[in-house]
């Protein structure tokens, strides 16, 4: 179970200023918009946290795409709204830190083969709670989230979208519980993804065969057998290489219970 | 969709749709074989609430294949309407991103050398 708890809302209050400007091709205006800047949280959500902002774009652009689904992208590439933002940024500039993070608008031309759609909000709760349960499956066998009630997943939802930590931490502590006779969860939920965003996911289990903690280090050796000075970053900081998955997984996971950590 | 006479219709054209869905995917395959080293997944398809039973259940998927490409796989094969939804489930717990990729859910959930995956036209498992 997660102890440091100091540790957890330093997490959850990690912020990033961005800078939106729409996409030049999209103004319709003789007046140039002004660029929008928001702190956002690192755990959250694109398409939480962008509602003001499209409002400020909308008048700019032609009537007619008024009603077409906004996507964001970095330096030209499109940025998935189903992954948190922190992550996003780390991926895309984790070894060149650029504050603000400067982001690019649109309302046209959506890049049907990169991104999902997501038309409003539902499509992302939806996205969570199964990643969540996906999560639950790897640590307790899906036993925590099958016996949970709904108001409990509710709460979950309420807590990430409010921006609430005491409200999401009442429920989310119980998904960070061992189970059993031996301390630690039956597998870890992580996704490895390297820096052109592939993403690999494999099964990790928290012990080594003799039952030691094992560490970031160790569960690097097991997967890149063949690299050397392989590190991990998840959060804007790169993870010590003796650091127990076990307390990673407790305390540095995202909301959705899975840690993401970009290789590099 | 759930009456007798159009299943015998699906069951009938059966053979024509998936022979052309897998030369579709061979091409693809060639396209791009220099980089994949085009290891295949054996994966089991089961039908879930009203969804349709495919007379096919277990296919062999290109691992480097996405989720979505296999919704859109089972979509083709049971003749569903471009509007009409499938929910692919694992573990019969929770529903896989469309970009996830099969080699990761395998690696993961993968059981007796196949991964199964529960389909249907409604929300199943929440």
């Amino acid at each position: 179970m997660a102890n440091d708890r100091e540790v957890l809302r330093e997490i959850w209050d990690g912020k990033l200023p961005i800078c939106f400007q729409l996409a030049q091709e999209e103004i319709m205006e003789i007046q140039q918009p002004d660029a929008f800047y928001v702190m956002v949280p690192r755990l959250s959500y694109f398409p939480l946290v962008t509602d003001k902002m499209k409002r400020h774009f909308l008048r700019y652009i032609s009537q007619e795409n008024s009603d077409s689904e906004m996507w964001l992208d970095y330096n030209g590439q499109p940025l998935k709204w189903h992954y948190p933002i922190g992550f996003l940024y780390d991926l895309f500039c984790g070894n060149d830190p650029q504050l603000p993070w400067h982001l690019t608008v649109h309302f046209t031309k959506f890049p049907e083969d990169v991104l999902l759609h997501c038309t409003n909000k539902d499509v992302v709760e939806a996205h969570f709670m199964s990643t969540v349960k996906e999560a639950d499956v790897l640590k307790h066998r899906g036993q925590v989230m099958s016996t949970m009630q709904k108001k409990d997943h509710n709460q979950l939802w309420l807590g990430l979208q409010n921006d609430k930590f005491d409200q999401f931490w009442a429920i989310n502590r119980r998904l960070m519980e061992s189970h059993g006779d031996n301390e630690g969860f039956k597998h870890i939920p992580i996704k490895i993804y390297s820096d052109d965003g592939t993403c690999s996911q494999r099964l990790v289990s928290p012990k080594n065969n003799d039952g030691s903690r094992k560490t970031l280090q160790q569960m690097v050796a097991e997967l890149y057998p063949d690299k050397h000075d392989v590190q991990l970053r998840t959060h804007g900081i790169i993870i010590p290489s003796d650091t127990p998955l076990q307390w990673l997984s407790e305390h540095m996971s995202y909301p959705d219970n899975f840690l993401h950590l970009c290789v590099f | 969709m759930g009456d007798e006479k159009q299943t015998d219709n699906v069951q009938s054209d059966l053979s024509n749709a998936t022979e052309s869905l897998k030369i579709e995917g061979e091409q693809k395959e060639n396209g791009d074989a220099s980089k994949s080293d085009k290891v295949k997944i054996d994966i089991l398809l089961k039908a879930t609430g009203n969804a349709p039973i495919m007379k096919k259940k277990k296919w062999a998927v290109d691992a480097e294949k996405p989720i979505g490409w296999i919704m859109e796989f089972v979509k083709k094969y049971l003749k569903l309407e471009p509007d009409e939804k499938l929910f692919l489930y694992v573990n019969q717990t929770f529903a896989p991103s469309p970009d996830q990729l099969v080699k990761n859910l395998y690696e993961c959930f993968g059981t007796d050398g196949k991964l199964v995956l529960h389909y249907c036209k409604s929300q199943a498992w929440g």
